[in-house]
């Protein structure tokens, strides 16, 4: 199977292509904000910063997953270097699976990275507080629980990289990024369709709105952040039906990316 | 066994955003090349030669008609593994050098790490590239592409090649190279089936040919079947005669074109005795440069056929 | 495999897909519950930070906000939680209202959420007087704040003066109705009366521009005819005790004296408690009447 040469291929472009330098930024990003709060809030620092390192994975994560997310088919077909692949034993589905492949890759070891920076700032800010501080915290500092946030956001983005990787499979980059991150918001409001009819009496747009809480990308439900920071528990049960509804849903958005690339004329 | 083989291929485009007309680009082809030859597919520019290409790669899907490559179906992904596809104005990656895209490449083949470092090795050599393998491919010029391009048809060391305009974007050196490695293609057994609108190119490599207008085969042959090679008549160049004596070389004459000052270009006709010519010049103080008999080249031939074809196809005509 | 069945079976695979990631959200609906997007979205309460954050989409976003903080005031209202409470309903129409100033609705209808007696609402008159106040200031020519802040002060607090006074400075607003003035010197003149309780809901019955102002004022009535009612039966029960010597042990017994006729209703449908110990009349604990409000003076 030629998927591991594509997706390491696609691996390597990122790292060519500077996208890790996010992680500069990250890293940037933290330790000045543990420097800072700390002159400013009493004893809410540690769930500042794990607010803030959350969020932050979260939020680059999805501009890589997006803004590479796009081009990797329609980059592929606009250059016609899909040409030579593709004169190659490849068939298509395995191209555009190595692709999201690949780009996964970049964003495991991103997320990854971002999870021991954050776990290594709130090592060395924990030994700054004494046990009675501590005590009053809602979750300890090295809470393992983050771990499941990480886990979550992680199942987001190769959601939402599944998502652009679609698009980007027949449409132009500028579409497929306003397509990808209007699901993204959609994703994250999704709630308020489920609970359409405390607004709404009208019984189709009830319907309308519970259909598309059903099938849009739920990516509220994958995110936890603030229980996890906040010390309250998340059931494994919870986690696992979360995780195994994101891997359905990326098989389906791969199948029907591969489905729609396999029948393109390649112009 | 065919090497390849096509039957009433044609591919319809729908062009317009809107209002979607359908443009054929190529209209029932059908055509075969036997495994060793060497196949020139030729025409003007918009002829369909690349949708041939496209269609044979299946990189486009044919509106009717079938393809075959070493009789199995253009779709078959094993079939790929015997063929080497160069495309029109190739373009690779530009993060990778010329080295890692061979490898790249050899990878997707499902070559061994040691081939495709040897392989990668020697056709970087072969197409002329191996100082510059460790240069990223964005610094690359566009004969440089081409050469690479070149290289990664033959990475798997094909059966059958198909090269889209080999020499486009190249300095009369890299044209050199394209022909002695498509000669040496040809030796080794390669079927090696290439489109061009040059046909000096043609002329030179081809066994057969096949010529395209406006999407339909207008004429296919051997290059000694197509052309007649019988002389049409001499081309002689001589050098210091003057004008006078020119004029006293007597009737007969096509046609005269001054090359420079005493230096004259003589047309003769086919039944004139070149060597009694020859002597006349001499004898009133020329010496001969050159003498030439006039041949049908590709070149009259094509002319000839698209011309044709165009002037059956442009009144009332709708593709 | 031929090409049509072959793009049959790849759709078919599709839909199942699709269906299967339905049926695990409605199983993770199930088993863990709707999703709460109001406990998380609370992720920042400063409405000035909210406002710089929302660039130029502040509008839309007050919209979400709005439709939130009805939602969770909505989801608090019907959860069966004994210890349920609406701490975050104020931020919330804060946020809506700082995000839009002019978002008339929030701070009305936001005022009733939070003036509204545990468990039905906040219970905050406070709060909601900080809100109307808020907008007021925001929105000078909107007599509606006032008048809303003088009933924030009748109803709940039964502050009179306090209402009056409100009632008074909303009928100062250029464009305030002619009642309004009225309203004014009837509560300064009586306030707390029953009377003038429904004369003030009356008014707002008969100009109310939504259906929910409307059912608010129409509960507000029945309450007021319960409590009438409640009265009429305390007495009608004081008069068994006098005659028999001790309180009624039914509403039969009640009705076989000719004091009342039937087991009474509230205006609410369901039937009154008699308690025999202390005489006592109340509303059923089912009722949607309840809680009546305390502090009415009798007729």
């Amino acid at each position: 199977m030629p998927l591991l040469p594509i997706a390491l291929s696609v691996f390597r472009e990122s790292v060519r292509d500077k996208v890790f330098y996010n992680l500069l930024l990250f890293a940037v990003i933290l330790v000045a904000a543990s420097l800072l709060v700390g002159q400013t809030t009493a004893g809410q620092d540690v769930k500042i910063i794990k607010d803030l390192g959350l969020a932050a994975t979260s939020l680059f994560g999805i501009f890589i997953a997006v803004f590479v997310g796009i081009n990797l088919v329609w980059k592929e077909v606009e250059r016609r270097s899909v040409y030579n692949v593709l004169s190659k034993p490849v068939r298509r589905p395995a191209l555009v699976v190595g692709k999201y492949l690949g780009l996964s890759l970049t964003l495991l070891v991103n997320v990854s990275v971002m999870a021991l920076a954050l776990y290594a700032v709130l090592a060395y800010m924990n030994q700054g507080f004494p046990e009675s501080v501590r005590q009053a915290w809602d979750a300890p500092a090295l809470d393992p629980a983050l771990l499941i946030a990480f886990v979550l956001i992680l199942a987001q983005l190769l959601m939402m990289t599944a998502v652009a990787l679609f698009f980007s499979t027949f449409s132009s980059p500028m579409l497929s990024a306003v397509f990808t991150f209007g699901l993204y918001v959609a994703g994250h409001f999704n709630a308020d369709l489920k609970n359409f009819e405390t607004i709404v009496s009208l019984r189709p747009v009830v319907w309308v709105a519970r259909a598309l809480y059903y099938v849009l990308p739920n990516l509220a439900s994958l995110d936890v952040k603030s229980q996890v920071v906040h010390g309250q528990p998340v059931a494994a049960g919870y986690v696992s039906l979360s995780l195994l509804y994101a891997a359905v849903y990326i098989v389906m958005l791969l199948g029907a990316a591969s489905l729609i690339f396999a029948r393109r004329d390649l112009k | 066994m065919h090497a390849i083989e096509t039957e009433n291929l044609t591919k319809d485009y729908a062009l317009g955003f809107w209002r979607k007309r359908p443009y054929r680009a190529l209209d029932r082809l059908t055509l075969q090349v036997s495994p060793g030859e060497v196949f020139g597919f030729l025409g003007p520019n918009g002829a369909g030669k690349t949708t041939t290409l496209k269609l044979l790669m299946q990189l486009v899907f044919p509106t009717a008609g079938r393809a075959e490559i070493l009789d199995r179906p253009v779709g078959d992904v094993e079939v790929r593994r015997r063929i080497g596809y160069l495309p029109e104005n190739p373009y690779f990656y530009d993060h990778l050098t010329a080295e890692e895209l061979l490898r790249y490449y050899g990878r997707l083949f499902g070559l061994d790490r040691a081939t495709r470092r040897q392989r990668a090795g020697e056709l970087l050599d072969e197409v002329g590239l191996g100082a510059e393998r460790r240069l990223a491919l964005r610094r690359y010029s566009k004969g440089m592409l081409q050469r690479v391009g070149l290289a990664q048809a033959l990475l798997n060391r094909p059966q059958v090649v198909f090269l889209d305009e080999p020499m486009s974007g190249l300095d009369p050196i890299g044209r050199r190279m394209v022909r002695d490695l498509i000669l040496r293609l040809r030796d080794r057994g390669t079927t090696v089936f290439f489109s061009s609108h040059i046909l000096s190119d043609a002329e030179a490599l081809c066994s057969r040919v096949a010529i395209l207008a406006g999407g339909r085969l207008v004429s296919s042959g051997r290059l000694t079947d197509m052309l007649a090679f019988e002389v049409k008549g001499w081309d002689l160049v001589v050098d210091g005669l003057s004008a006078d004596a020119l004029t006293g070389l007597g009737p007969g004459l096509i046609r005269t074109t001054t090359i420079a000052e005493g230096r004259y270009a003589l047309e003769l006709p086919a039944d004139a005795r070149p060597d009694e010519w020859m002597a006349r010049c001499t004898a009133l103080g020329g010496r001969v440069v050159s003498l030439n008999p006039l041949r049908e080249t590709l070149e009259d031939f094509f002319v000839r056929q698209v011309g044709a074809h165009h002037r059956r196809t442009e009144p009332g005509s709708n593709n | 495999m031929s090409r049509r069945v072959s793009r049959l079976v790849a759709g078919l695979v599709l839909a199942g897909l699709l269906a299967s990631a339905v049926g695990l959200q409605l199983l993770r609906d199930r088993w863990y519950g709707s999703p709460q997007p109001a406990d998380s979205l609370l992720y920042i309460r400063s409405p000035e930070t909210m406002k710089r954050m929302a660039l130029s989409f502040s509008g839309i976003l007050a919209d979400l906000y709005w439709i939130r903080a009805v939602q969770y005031y909505g989801g608090r209202r019907l959860s069966k939680d004994p210890n349920r409470n609406y701490n975050q309903l104020y931020p919330l129409l804060d946020i809506t209202t700082s995000l839009d100033p002019m978002f008339n609705i929030a701070y009305r209808f936001g005022a009733i959420f939070l003036s509204e007696p545990l468990p039905g609402g906040a219970g905050r008159p406070d709060r909601a007087i900080d809100l109307l106040e808020k907008g007021f200031r925001l929105n000078p020519n909107r007599w509606e704040y006032p008048y809303d802040i003088g009933f924030v002060h009748y109803w709940t607090r039964q502050d009179f003066a306090a209402a009056a006074e409100w009632f008074q400075k909303a009928s100062e607003v250029p464009g305030a109705p002619w009642w309004v003035r009225s309203m004014a010197a009837v509560t300064a003149a009586q306030g707390g009366n029953r009377r003038a309780s429904r004369m003030l809901w009356q008014i707002q019955l008969e100009n109310a521009e939504s259906e929910w102002v409307r059912n608010n004022a129409t509960e507000r009535l029945q309450q007021l005819d319960a409590m009438d009612q409640i009265d009429e039966l305390t007495w009608a029960n004081r008069q068994f005790a006098s005659r028999h010597g001790r309180f009624a042990e039914s509403w039969d017994e009640l009705a076989r004296a000719g004091l009342v006729r039937g087991r009474p209703l509230d205006p609410a449908g369901l039937p009154y408690v008699l308690d025999p110990q202390s005489g006592g009349v109340s509303l059923s604990p089912e009722s949607p009447l309840n809680p009546l409000p305390t502090g009415e003076r009798g007729r």
